[in-house]
């Protein structure tokens, strides 16, 4: 099995996030708190309760190197929480948003944050030393709906956001006296902030987990008419390819190599896509390996009509369902995160969270078939 | 069971398992908001395209998919005015009782005898499978029960009228 540890948190997870030494886990138990577990001799151990939120938490994201948490809620706030002697301090962001926010994520220099929101607005979060506190600037008038998902170029300037008006959009965020000029690569480091670089209209539905892979070259984000969409050089002369599943939609994406992405969604089973040698990305199988028996009975109207003859209607229901509760996770899947101490080109092992409160890691280590791609 | 039945449900029961694909949405229009985006209608980026499924003239069954939420209304068989009467005061029953079924609507859609509300946190609390499994057994049943009701209603007519015109002999 691909499935290295399972472990059962809570009824249901929103989103969870790991610590820099992989040690201790932060997750959102679909309520208004954060919960931090420690692994202490093969036992999970919560030894934290982060409450501050009055609604439920949508995003929480822990930075590697500075090791502060932030998490963002419907409640349209943010807090920053840094730990210190007594436990997590937090300290509050002022979004001046008025919608909820959906997602955040921590650039990879860990001087800004980015917030999507429902508010059809980003806000791009920036630590001011003179006021000691978080200030916040919005980027406006770009999005027709609910930002998603949200997504750093590993050069910190850049910005790949996916909004429910199914297009995926990329700005520049370069604040003046946060970001150096020397630190931004090529052409971006003249565009001012908020700029739209490019916006990519390749789904017709809504769009949800944009990625960038570990070099920024290739951008991946999903839709949900159950497409997966892989953009080249995003710029004026984008390369994109879209591929179509036969399955249901995915939700979040995660790069674990230039060659392999890994799709998570409602299909409860992970998916591994990789590119050939000519940079053509393709569906290559499923990594939990339950599915090959009950899909064929599913699908097949003709299998079912000659159950049904046989067993009985009620019969053949009930044996579809112990069918679908086997394997890693049994409701849709909505967080996958690599697993790796520092920010690497290659990762084997992932993290996967979903609605029925599993957080699952995945190991490819033993997986022959996918070495080759990492 | 008879076999075009059994094609509308298989029918039903894939377009539901493509269409309960939900998850947790706030409001866009109000602050601080959560509501089905179905009901409300108030994004229509956020809605996807109804599927209607017709068996026949008398009986369909109409899926309209949001992001957070999806509902289902059925038009039941009603061949005469008996059965008609019957499904009214049935579905009234169940209607009534929403509370207890979760994920009946209180009030059908215009033109349906019966709807149902299914949303996000139905499925963060209850397996989709099962959920899905629930409302394909309703159509069955219903169908069942509708026919009994009939039945009984017909043979307690014939009692009562044996009984009654038992003293003109």
């Amino acid at each position: 099995m691909a499935a290295t540890s399972i472990h059962k948190f809570a009824q249901c997870i929103t989103c969870h996030a790991w610590s820099p030494d992989l040690s201790m886990i932060a997750l959102c138990p679909n309520n208004s708190e954060v919960h931090i577990y420690k692994l202490s001799e093969d036992k999970w151990e919560k030894v934290h309760v982060l409450q501050r939120h009055d609604q439920i938490v949508s995003g929480i994201d822990w930075s590697s190197r500075s090791n502060k948490i932030v998490t963002v809620s419907h409640d349209r706030n943010s807090y920053v929480w840094n730990q210190e002697a007594s436990g997590w301090v937090p300290t509050l962001v002022i979004l001046r948003l008025n919608r909820a926010a959906l997602c955040v994520q921590w650039s990879p220099k860990e001087n800004k944050f980015a917030v999507g929101s429902g508010a059809k607005t980003v806000c791009i979060c920036y630590y001011e030393q003179e006021n000691n506190w978080w200030v916040s600037k919005l980027i406006r008038k770009r999005h027709d709906s609910s930002v998603t998902s949200i997504a750093w170029h590993p050069n910190n300037i850049l910005l790949a956001t996916t909004s429910t008006d199914g297009k995926c959009r990329v700005f520049s965020t370069f604040i003046k006296g946060v970001d150096a000029k020397d630190s931004a690569m090529g052409n971006s480091a003249d565009t001012k902030f908020g700029e739209q670089i490019v916006q990519l209209d390749l789904c017709f539905c809504w769009a949800f987990g944009v990625r960038w892979s570990p070099s920024g070259n290739t951008l991946s984000y999903v839709g949900h008419n159950s497409m997966i969409y892989f953009v080249d050089e995003v710029g004026p002369s984008a390369a994109a390819q879209s591929v179509a599943i036969r399955d249901l939609p995915l939700r979040d994406v995660s790069f674990l190599s230039e060659r392999m992405v890994v799709g998570v969604g409602f299909d409860c089973n992970p998916m591994v896509f990789v590119a050939d040698e000519s940079g053509l990305w393709s569906f290559l199988r499923f990594l939990d390996e339950r599915k090959a028996a009950s899909s064929s009975a599913k699908y097949g109207s003709q299998f079912s009509e000659a159950f049904g003859k046989f067993y009985g209607q009620s019969k053949y229901s009930a044996n579809n369902n112990v069918e679908q509760s086997r394997g890693a996770h049994d409701n849709c899947i909505n967080c996958v995160l690599p697993l790796a101490k520092q920010r690497k080109s290659s990762v084997t092992r992932f993290s996967t969270s979903g609605l029925d409160g599993k957080v699952v890691i995945w190991d490819l280590q033993k997986q022959e078939d996918l070495l080759e791609y990492l | 069971m008879a076999n075009s039945l059994r094609l509308y449900l298989t029918c039903i029961r894939n377009t539901l398992e493509a269409a309960m694909c939900l998850q947790n949405f706030p409001c866009q229009e109000v602050e601080r908001h959560n509501k089905p985006e179905v009901e409300l209608k108030t994004s229509p980026e956020l809605l996807l395209n109804p599927v209607l499924i017709c068996r026949n003239e008398a009986e369909r069954c109409l899926i309209e998919t949001s992001i957070n939420s999806l509902r289902i209304s059925l038009k039941v068989k009603q061949s005469d005015e008996l059965e008609n009467i019957l499904t009214k005061k049935f579905l009234r029953f169940l209607s009534m009782r929403a509370e207890a079924f979760q994920v009946l609507r209180r009030k059908p859609v215009q033109g349906y005898d019966i709807s149902f509300l299914i949303t996000n946190y139905h499925c963060e609390e209850m397996q989709k499978q099962k959920l899905i499994d629930f409302i394909v057994q309703f159509m069955e049943d219903i169908d069942k029960e509708i026919s009994e009701l009939k039945l009984s209603v017909n043979t307690r007519g014939r009692l009562v009228a044996t009984e009654f015109l038992k003293q003109f002999i």
